[in-house]
């Protein structure tokens, strides 16, 4: 192997590697020319120096842009004979449990299956029709995810549920529901936090106050009592001194609760 | 169709040295099908190991001398058990021996409600994994790739060498992880209230991580990127304008790692968090 | 007008969620300038959609996607030509400003002055930077880049290195500078 040949290498070598003879060529190389060693040495540095180099992050706004563009983009675009949106993407939906769900998005991320048929489009026809069709996306995919069998599938409910509309009520009773109702701590833990996009709604906080008082595990009534003070909803400061007063209840727990009813005097 | 099948396996306690281990097999009906283990325990320690096989191995120790009369809130306070005859087993199930049932390609495994039982179960790497126990000691699930739900009231949680989603909680009691991988569509949320939860991950894994802690530290030798963005937005209160009304969200740590990835959650109360490369 | 249902629309959110950081480096890579590259990312993902007819499953996802990449700042590139006025001195000025800026550990690490990095980078001309972008920020394989670029396995790996060796030079320039 010339100089030349293998100084071109050296990029390949790093990045995926060279097949194997290549390989062997390229390194014997190496070890007899001090040359092509020094200049591997200064570029591999710089090679592995890039790998160090910050990622630009994109900035939040990037996918709420995303997402109502593409709610917009998909509204209308059947003929009004449609069936109802929901009964369709339910039909389409929910018989198979939720990991194969996601197993069969993933195959079709890869590029398996993409490729329909398509004409032209007008933009901006497209553009104000979609809105409703992915909230209900995301909302189906919370609501399906929430009721199976599997915590790990019920977390990524409440993970898809963070994306839904403040305004999507049946997200909000079924992050509810998760709240009072689901047999895992972090399942429960998880839906607290998810709460918070919901602030606005009455019922969000009257679920919280009731959930208080029925909630044994421990890290979670501190996750409540912490969300009750972030609405700062002074109707649960009864709710709060109870719980303070509580001695079967966990010290740490007692303890916040207390700071709770003074934060919210 | 519903077909059960019931193995009981009793303490023989005729001398109090004499610890006699119960040893049983258990088939899953359908080696096809996906495959389930459920433990539910009471008192003593946990440990389930995943191997080559294709059936459940379950291994039972009673410990003596301590618990008698500790579950006592399960029919009533015994100061004693009931010896068992020379050549004889016990029939029936609720004294403190371990049940064993099959059902539909689930395992399911209780006991060590009226006194400690040490569980040892061998699976199949590839089953799902899900033990609920409640008192005093370690959980341990290694080697599984199926789904892993531990708990464990008081008492320390390990769970090593998994692939699968990892949803694991303890009241009090440490919690260690160590992870092969992080994917989509496997959750991975740790929490306890009162205990340490240390983490290893593969040193290339990509990975978003939520983290919270109220007293206590944490710690990496990760290269994380911390998110200064909070999420949710901070409060904003439009409601006189008929806009939302949307709130901060304060104390809970979100970083990358390698870039990012899927979300994994680690929230103690009293605690330290720590996150190790493999 | 062909259907865009709701499967669609899942997959794109699929397809979105997994490249956009990706995609969004490239562009501001390239262009350092972060709005352009929002807008950029948004209008790659529509136009994968719009033209997802013309998607070979034989072909490399990756690939493709890049091509529309390419194909999507080329567009607005033209757009904008008439907006910047001095392009290297303009590219230099932003890509100090639009830098996150490494903390202290990583710059320390073995040496290498990371900031002296980006700016060399950016000083590199667009193509040499493009193909170090694609092959170790996005990580591509060989193969993939050559048909993004349209040319031959061969070709990128001579690019490659040579888009290194100018890098080095450029760095070495920017190291001598900082110490005078």
């Amino acid at each position: 192997m010339t100089c030349d040949e293998a100084k071109i290498l050296l990029p390949e070598y790093w990045s995926q590697g060279l097949g194997e003879a290549e390989e062997i060529a390229f390194e014997v190389h190496l070890a007899d020319c001090e040359a092509c060693r020094t200049e591997a040495s200064r570029l591999g540095s710089l090679w592995k120096g890039l790998a160090l180099v910050p990622a630009e992050e994109p900035g939040p706004q990037l996918r709420g842009r995303f997402y109502n563009a593409l709610s917009a983009y998909r509204q209308g675009l059947e003929s009004a004979a449609r069936p109802r949106w929901k009964d369709k993407v339910a039909a389409w939906w929910p018989k198979q449990p939720a990991w194969q769900m996601a197993a069969s998005f993933a195959l079709l991320a890869a590029g398996i299956g993409i490729g329909y048929g398509m004409r032209g489009e007008k933009p901006r026809e497209e553009v104000h029709q979609l809105r409703e069709e992915v909230a209900s996306m995301r909302q189906l995919v919370a609501l399906s995810l929430l009721q199976q069998q599997s915590a790990s599938d019920r977390l990524r409910g409440v993970s898809w549920a963070y994306r839904a509309e403040p305004s999507d009520t049946e997200v909000l009773s079924a992050l509810v529901s998760a709240v009072k109702n689901d047999s895992n701590v972090n399942v429960r833990l998880q839906a607290v936090d998810a709460l918070h996009a919901f602030a606005a709604s009455p019922m969000t906080r009257q679920a919280v106050v009731q959930a208080l008082p029925h909630e044994k595990a421990p890290i979670v009534q501190v996750a409540l009592i912490d969300l009750l003070v972030d609405f700062k909803d002074r109707d649960a400061a009864g709710e709060l001194r109870k719980l303070a007063a509580t001695e079967s209840v966990d010290g740490g727990v007692r303890e916040r609760a207390q700071w709770a009813v003074e934060r919210l005097q | 169709m519903k077909k059960l099948l019931m193995w009981s396996m009793m303490a023989a306690l005729s001398a109090p040295l004499a610890m006699p281990q119960d040893k049983v097999t258990v088939p899953f009906r359908d080696a096809s099908r996906p495959r389930k283990l459920v433990v539910d325990s009471l008192l003593g320690s946990v440990t389930v190991r995943g191997y080559g096989g294709q059936e459940a191995i379950v291994e039972t120790t009673p410990r003596a001398g301590d618990g008698r009369g500790r579950g006592g809130g399960r029919g009533g306070g015994r100061g004693k058990q009931t010896e068992v005859p020379a050549g004889m087993h016990r029939i029936g199930g609720n004294t403190g021996g371990v049940e064993i049932t099959e059902d539909n390609n689930t395992i399911n495994i209780s006991g060590g409600f009226f006194s400690p039982v040490d569980i040892s179960i061998q699976v199949p790497t590839q089953t799902s994994v899900t033990v609920n126990l409640v008192t005093g000691r370690t959980l341990t699930i290694e080697n599984i790739s199926g789904e892993v739900e531990a708990t464990n009231m008081n008492g320390q949680v390990n769970i090593n060498n998994v692939s699968g989603s990892v949803v694991a909680h303890s009241m009090n009691g440490k919690i260690m992880v160590s992870l092969n991988s992080v994917m989509p569509d496997k959750a991975v949320s740790v929490s306890t209230m009162n205990g340490d939860i240390d983490v290893s991950l593969p040193s290339a894994v990509k990975a978003n991580l939520k983290l919270k802690t109220d007293h206590g530290g944490m710690f990496t030798d990760f290269d994380i990127k911390v998110d200064s963005t909070p999420r949710p937005p901070k409060v904003e209160d439009r409601r006189d304008k008929g806009g939302p009304y949307r709130v901060e969200m304060g104390g809970t740590t979100y970083g990358t790692i390698n870039g990012g990835g899927p979300e994994i959650q680690f929230t103690t109360f009293n605690g330290n968090i720590r996150i190790h490369k493999k | 007008m062909a259907r865009v249902g709701a499967g669609e629309v899942a997959q794109l959110a699929v397809l979105f969620e997994r490249h956009h950081r990706g995609l969004f480096r490239y562009f501001v890579s390239m262009n350092r300038n972060r709005d352009l590259a929002d807008d950029l990312v948004q209008d790659v993902f529509f136009r994968m959609l719009r033209y997802r007819g013309s998607y070979d499953p034989a072909q490399s996802f990756t690939a493709w996607m890049y091509q529309i990449a390419r194909n999507a700042g080329v567009d607005q590139a033209r757009k904008r030509m008439n907006d910047v006025v001095d392009i290297e001195e303009f590219a230099e000025r932003r890509a100090e400003l639009m830098s996150p800026a490494p903390g202290p550990e990583e710059t320390a690490v073995r040496g290498q002055d990371l900031v002296l990095l980006r700016r060399a980078m950016d000083q590199l001309p667009a193509e040499k930077r493009e193909i170090l972008v694609l092959s170790r920020f996005q990580a591509m394989k060989y193969e993939d880049i050559a048909e993004v670029l349209g040319c031959e396995v061969g070709t990128v790996k001579v690019r490659v290195y040579r888009a290194m060796r100018a890098l080095e030079q450029i760095y070495f320039t920017l190291e001598k500078e900082k110490a005078s």
